[in-house]
């Protein structure tokens, strides 16, 4: 088993935090306002509270096998070969997610930034950043994250401040938006958007056990919620539902309307450095695991000989998509709409197994006899 | 760390570099030339006529500008540091490849300050001509759109300026004099194009034209001449001479991509007013008390106006209340309008003045284009629950029979560096009562 390494709470909420709002750069305001209009900025709450209900249940999971992570618990309570499977299955959606995170960056790096950097090069570049990081583990990777967790955070809010002459709040009524049921709806689908919050449960001995599993699961959903919920308002405030609904990527489109005066504009620079750093640290997170995954699937002690041929699997899916649309109407849509039937599902299904057949993890067993 | 694994990882962080340093995207400052204002005019030729101002990087464009001179050579384009050049083509966008096609340097927009559409293509619709600029990554948001009288080109040609050397610096400044005079309204090419798709409300643009400075009146006039406090000017007739010939003046009113008409300069201030982005302007009134005598008022809009609406027997109500703060800049008859018992009075008189000149251009946009260019309709719409609902109601239809009150609440606050001025003393001036 690859030793991982242990961090704290801090540097498990930054990682998880910046992974989760990592889709608020891209593509993912203009999907749920197009989807929901007005209710947008209320509708990822109703997902924020699906996948808190979800994290609930999930946390029943691990405090049934104490000491274990989520890969232990699928060998413990579906059999090895099973087990096994369903840990590929992880492998294989982290290696897509990946490729496909990379592949939208890359395709709104080139619409906004660089428009004649061919996608080979910015891929390849952005690969040699993200195997480095692997390389370290997933320890150096949470502790990045951590030292670039405030000045991300920071610059995010600093944008909307700056953005604030822009808002007219007038511009998230009507209330309903395109009905509450569909904003339901979409609310309950689009909860895969925060159901990453599923991988500190496959890291859960990274950061030293349940306690610190609870707390930083709740918090980093309620955060991210409350993240995404205000940027979704600060965007609609900003542009309406119509011309919200259309921007690529919403939050750069806010970078550029700043506007003080003849000396203070064009600022959209804070926002490239932001996009760039939480882009890498997910990516980097993704491809982490995704190696670590299949290695704990098949025993393999190290996970470093492996970088390169995933690395070449990554490079390869980032490029896979033959246009934006296909990226937009295709991986996006199963990564944040669908995705649910991996990170939720199956953790559900294990834990209804493990109840049905009454498993307990070794120490909860000792706990439960008198 | 082994010196091995050092040299490595020194290796990689080179190579790292290199695709980082974004060779690719690379430009430097002096290979591209920065098009200031984009004029957008019907072809003859081709389906659009273009026209491009660029900036030279040469003191005054490089010729030299003798006495009398217009600082330009018609064949060339020059104007005042600035090239003027015009093109048709079937795009906007391939306009400018064409261009390139003739310039040393690759035309970016990047710098854009303004786009111009002529009248009488904005009648028609703009709609198809703003989309790609939408797209494009180059444009700006902070582009104003100006529509002006006459052609495009006609109005780019004279589009200089006598102050000054650095012509973008003052395109940036002229649009500042919005916020100094409030006679038209600062278009940003972002919200128009916002305005264009918007249920709220309808689009507005900077209307402009080209005054050939033969309006102003022979010198001799017969007899005393009349105060006129009220006058509206459409752009290219102020009576004037000397200066530059072009002017913003008043705003082009659109409904949906068309233009459909036009505010003057006076009831552009209203409407500015009415929307919150006027910031100050003098006000020349005239005296009540004492016709052919006028005060001139210096307002400010204190804060944003308040907006309320709500359906009365299926019917919209607007409520809009403003507030003005008054610093009086000059009274003729040196009457002591400023005294604290005189102030109530004076400020009725503002108060009413406003609220009659906003409710008449509230009436104006209703009757004649019913075009909500205030954007009331985003008040409107927190009486509907979906946008489905709002959508099938369409504001934009209903506008023009929405009840809308007006009232503006004024304060006085200054009096510039006069309180209680004496009156003018000579051989026959009478007696006159304290106030």
């Amino acid at each position: 088993m690859i030793r991982e390494g242990h961090f704290g709470f801090y540097e498990a909420f930054s990682l998880m935090t910046i992974v989760l709002i990592t889709k608020l750069f891209y593509t993912s305001p203009m999907v749920i306002i197009k989807s929901l209009g007005t209710a947008a900025w209320y509708g990822t709450l109703i997902s924020c509270g699906i996948t808190l209900v979800f994290f609930a249940l999930l946390f029943s999971l691990m405090a049934r096998f104490p000491q274990q992570d989520l890969y232990q618990i699928f060998e413990a309570v579906t059999g090895k070969i099973v087990g096994k499977i369903l840990i590929l299955i992880f492998a294989v959606y982290l290696l897509y997610k990946a490729g496909i995170t990379l592949a939208e960056f890359i395709a709104v790096l080139n619409v906004y930034s660089m428009p004649y950097t061919p996608q080979s090069v910015l891929v390849f570049a952005f690969l040699l950043l993200v195997v480095a990081m692997a390389y370290v583990g997933l320890e150096g990777i949470a502790r990045v994250a951590y030292v670039f967790f405030y000045p991300i955070i920071g610059s995010l809010f600093l944008l909307l401040l700056l953005a604030i002459p822009n808002y007219d709040y007038c511009y998230l009524t009507p209330l309903l938006g395109h009905g509450l049921l569909r904003t339901m709806e979409t609310g309950v689908i689009r909860s895969a958007a925060y159901g990453e919050i599923v991988f500190l449960a496959v890291i859960i001995n990274s950061i030293h056990g349940l306690k610190n599993f609870k707390k930083v699961g709740f918090i980093t959903v309620i955060s991210a919620g409350v993240i995404f919920s205000l940027c979704l308002s600060c965007i609609l405030a900003a542009f309406q539902y119509t011309v919200g609904g259309e921007h690529l990527s919403g939050m750069y489109q806010l970078s550029r309307i700043i506007y003080f005066s003849r000396f203070l504009q064009r600022v959209e620079s804070i926002f490239l450095f932001i996009w760039v750093i939480t882009s890498l640290i997910t990516v980097s997170f993704a491809f982490y695991l995704a190696l670590s995954s299949y290695c704990r699937a098949f025993k393999i002690q190290n996970h470093r000989p492996l970088l390169l041929p995933f690395s070449t699997l990554v490079f390869v899916l980032a490029l896979y998509p033959d246009n934006i649309a296909e990226i937009i109407e295709v991986h996006v849509k199963v990564l944040r709409a669908y995705s649910s039937l991996i990170l939720m599902f199956i953790p559900i299904m294990v834990l209804i197994m493990a109840l049905i057949r009454g498993k307990k993890g070794e120490k909860a067993n000792d706990q439960a006899k008198p | 760390m082994t010196k091995q694994s050092l040299s490595w990882l020194l290796a990689l962080a080179i190579i790292i570099c290199l695709p980082l340093s974004g060779c690719y995207d690379a430009k430097e400052i002096d290979e591209e030339v920065y098009a200031l204002v984009i004029g957008v005019d019907e072809g003859v030729q081709n389906k659009i006529r273009l026209t491009f101002q660029y900036a030279t990087y040469k003191e005054g464009g490089g010729k030299a500008q003798g006495g009398g001179g217009n600082g330009g050579d018609e064949e060339s384009g020059e104007v005042d540091g600035t090239i003027v050049a015009t093109i048709e083509a079937s795009s906007l966008l391939e306009g400018i490849n064409l261009i390139n096609a003739t310039v040393n340097r690759q035309i970016s927009l990047m710098h854009a300050k303004m786009l111009v559409f002529s009248e009488e293509y904005a009648r028609e619709g703009v709609a198809k001509y703003v989309e790609p600029l939408v797209r494009f990554r180059e444009v700006r948001e902070f582009m104003r759109i100006v529509v002006c009288k006459g052609k495009a080109e006609d109005f780019i040609k004279e589009n200089r300026s006598f102050i000054g050397s650095n012509p973008a610096k003052n395109i940036e400044l002229i649009f500042e004099q919005s916020k100094n005079t409030g006679y038209f309204p600062d278009v940003f090419f972002s919200d128009f194009y916002q305005d264009l798709l918007t249920p709220y409300g309808q689009p507005t643009a900077i209307y402009a034209g080209v005054n050939d400075l033969t309006q102003m009146a022979s010198d001799v006039g017969t007899g005393e001449p009349p105060l006129r406090t009220e006058e509206d000017y459409e752009p290219g007739s102020i009576p004037r001479k000397g200066g530059t010939k072009k002017e913003l003046s008043g705003t082009a009113v659109f409904d949906g991509d068309r233009m459909v008409g036009t505010l003057s300069q006076r009831e552009t201030r209203f409407f500015l007013m009415g929307i919150g982005e006027f910031k100050r302007g003098f006000f020349t009134l005239e005296d009540p008390n004492i016709p052919g005598y006028i005060y001139v008022l210096e307002i400010r809009l204190a804060g944003e106006p308040k907006l309320k609406a709500r359906f009365a027997n299926a019917i919209p109500v607007i409520d809009l209340e403003l507030s003005l703060d008054i610093n009086i800049i000059s009274i003729q008859s040196r009457k002591h309008y400023e005294k604290l018992a005189n102030i109530p009075k004076l400020e009725t008189e503002v108060k009413l003045h406003f609220e009659k000149g906003l409710r008449e251009t509230i009436e104006k946009t209703q009757t004649e284009w019913n075009a909500d260019i205030f954007h009331f309709g985003r008040k409107i719409a927190g009486n509907f629950g979906t946008i489905e609902e709002l959508e099938a109601y369409n504001w934009n239809r209903h506008y023009q029979e929405a009840k809308v009150n007006v009232k503006v609440n004024t304060h006085l606050r200054r009096s510039g560096f006069l309180f209680e001025a004496a009156p003018v003393h000579s051989s026959t001036t009478e007696g006159e009562q304290k106030e």
